[in-house]
């Protein structure tokens, strides 16, 4: 059952990263366009790329959550014996789980003053549907990582018995 | 009090992904100055606002589409066609082509597995000596980042917060200097092996050239249209990216449309990763900056370091450590906001920096015991790495001296600049 979830939440992330990068082309070609040909061009378009590129990161960061692809110093994994892995990464998934579940939860605080505040961004769109993409994206992050955290007990578990 | 930045630190060295590592140390300072948390998701948010920034995924994305293609492969015929008739001239195309590729495609290591695929066992073919190939190859695969458009370069000016068109120009001079310099070692070590060399075939190169119709305009357009002020970065990087998609996928037809989703979101789950890390991180440096960090740094380095070149001693050393631990990404938006103010004071300029930066940054894929390129190459080649390490050695070695030549020679990366 997780793993069929996995999967159908992957190909969602996937489909929706490939959506908002042909739109990034699409704006962007779209404005250079209008740029050279007509001389004109949109105010909100530029500001929608930018708020493009921060939903890619954002959403992309939840995929390397589940690839493993996060950037991180990788010292220690080439010197210590591989049956320790899972010990270290026990420490370490539960440590960035508990991490951004901290910032979803900020960032849900900062949501809520948004909404409050009605700001607005592109002309004329309440900024909290923009910065929506914040608190949830580091809650699925927590949540991948707390599954990694459960993955790697299930692991030790495994190896004790042998 | 301090016992938490240590954890941090340990749990950073042991693996923990940075990203959280930074929002943490953020939030830690955040709660010690008694500032609200909140804070971070806005600092966050902060990547909307800067400049340039879609030139990074845009670019990415073009780069992994060129090396799923067959581009590497045309490429490389067109090199060979050029240089591949002197002695030792298959190990010049392996240079010139890695480097143009990775200008291209942004350093992440698929140079070594898009090139490398096919020079490596060409090299072994034509009689080139075990250890120099496997070399040569892990070195070339960082080769270029100083040309434009790389991304390091891109990432640099970004934060930094240079032109990015006067980084690409300073560039050209250090990056050829780097090539010339290997291409020599190379020439002398394999100046004996002249086991299946055939002349220059002037057929060969037109037809080479007829084979890579679609993609020779493409240097053009991106180079042509930055360096003469007719596209922004941003705009060159959405033309390339729409360009290499018509090409690769609807005239050439070697990428399905099919497997075009799992290109985008491959390539921008590495973009994500490297922007995350942009993201929290500018609350940190920012945090850094109010408590004013870069002042005490400076006044404890201005104690003991007296003049400009016994800084840029230091600085090399820093950044040869740096380099070795981190990638070249984390790096430079962990490293660059905290000493751009410090090397200005030092009376060094902001572009020669930069070029220092990814220059010292470009060993570091190459330096045991992590270089990046080291690990990419013995998977790749299946070698045990201490061999890596050994095959490598030399060419760190020629590296290493270009980059004390780019270190104390400013005025080779800023003859090209603009007055």
């Amino acid at each position: 059952m997780l793993e069929r979830i996995k999967k159908w939440s992957i190909s969602i992330e996937n489909t929706i990263l490939a959506i908002l990068f042909c739109l990034m082309i699409f704006l962007a070609i779209s404005q250079i366009i209008l740029r050279i040909f007509f001389s004109s061009g949109f105010v909100w378009a530029d500001e929608l790329i930018k708020f493009l590129v921060l939903w890619i990161s954002l959403i992309a960061s939840i995929s390397a959550v589940s690839s493993d692809r996060h950037l991180r110093i990788d010292l220690v994994s080439h010197f210590i014996p591989k049956d320790y892995f899972p010990f270290i990464r026990i420490v370490i998934d539960l440590f960035s789980s508990i991490i951004c579940g901290l910032v979803s939860w900020q960032a849900y605080r900062f949501l809520r003053l948004s909404i409050e505040f009605q700001e607005t961004v592109l002309v004329n769109i309440p900024a909290w549907i923009i910065y929506l993409v914040l608190p949830f994206a580091f809650l699925v992050m927590s949540y991948r990582f707390f599954l990694s955290f459960c993955h790697q007990i299930f692991k030790i578990y495994k190896l004790k018995k042998l | 009090m301090i016992l938490f930045p240590i954890i941090l630190l340990i749990l950073g060295i042991f693996g923990a992904p940075l990203f959280a590592v930074i929002a943490a140390s953020a939030m830690l300072g955040y709660q010690q100055e008694g500032i609200d948390l909140m804070a971070l998701p806005i600092e966050i948010l902060g990547i909307a606002n800067m400049p340039f920034l879609s030139a990074i995924p845009l670019f990415t994305f073009a780069g992994y589409l060129l090396s799923e293609s067959g581009a590497p492969k045309r490429l490389v015929r067109i090199t060979n066609a050029i240089l591949g008739w002197m002695p030792g001239g298959l190990a010049l195309v392996c240079l010139a082509a890695c480097a143009f590729f990775t200008a291209f495609t942004g350093a992440s290591g698929v140079t070594i597995i898009a090139l490398g695929a096919f020079l490596y066992p060409a090299l072994r073919q034509d009689g080139y000596e075990e250890n120099f190939n496997l070399g040569l190859i892990t070195t070339s695969g960082s080769l270029g980042l100083l040309f434009a458009p790389s991304l390091p370069l891109i990432l640099y000016g970004v934060i930094a917060g240079v032109s990015i068109d006067n980084l690409f120009r300073s560039g050209i001079l250090p990056g050829l200097l780097m090539l010339v310099f290997l291409s020599g070692y190379s020439l002398w070590v394999c100046k004996e092996n002249k086991r299946t060399l055939k002349p220059f075939s002037a057929k060969e190169l037109i037809s080479s050239l007829r084979e890579s119709i679609w993609e020779i305009p493409l240097p053009f357009i991106v180079l042509g249209g930055i360096y003469s002020g007719y596209f922004a970065v941003s705009e060159a990087a959405a033309v390339t990216a729409l360009y290499v998609l018509i090409v690769e996928v609807l005239i050439l037809r070697e990428i399905k449309i099919r497997s075009l989703a799992r290109i985008m979101s491959d390539s921008m789950i590495l973009v994500g990763g490297v922007l995350i890390i942009l993201a929290v991180s500018l609350a940190s440096t920012n945090y850094m900056i109010d408590t004013g960090v870069p002042e005490k740094l400076l006044s404890y380095i201005t104690e003991v370091v007296s003049d400009k070149n016994h800084f840029l001693v230091l600085l090399l050393l820093f950044l040869l450590i740096l380099g070795a631990i981190l990638d070249i990404f984390s790096a430079i938006v962990l490293v660059v906001p905290i000493i751009i103010p410090i090397a200005v004071q030092y009376g060094i300029n902001e572009i020669h920096l930069g070029i220092i930066f990814l220059a010292a940054m470009q060993l570091g894929y190459l330096t045991p015991p992590v270089g990046l390129n080291l690990f990419i190459a013995s998977y790749r080649f299946k070698k045990p790495i201490l061999d890596v390490y050994k095959a490598t050695f030399p060419f760190l070695v020629i590296l290493f001296i270009t980059v004390i030549i780019i270190t104390f020679l400013p005025s080779l990366s800023l003859v090209l600049l603009p007055d």
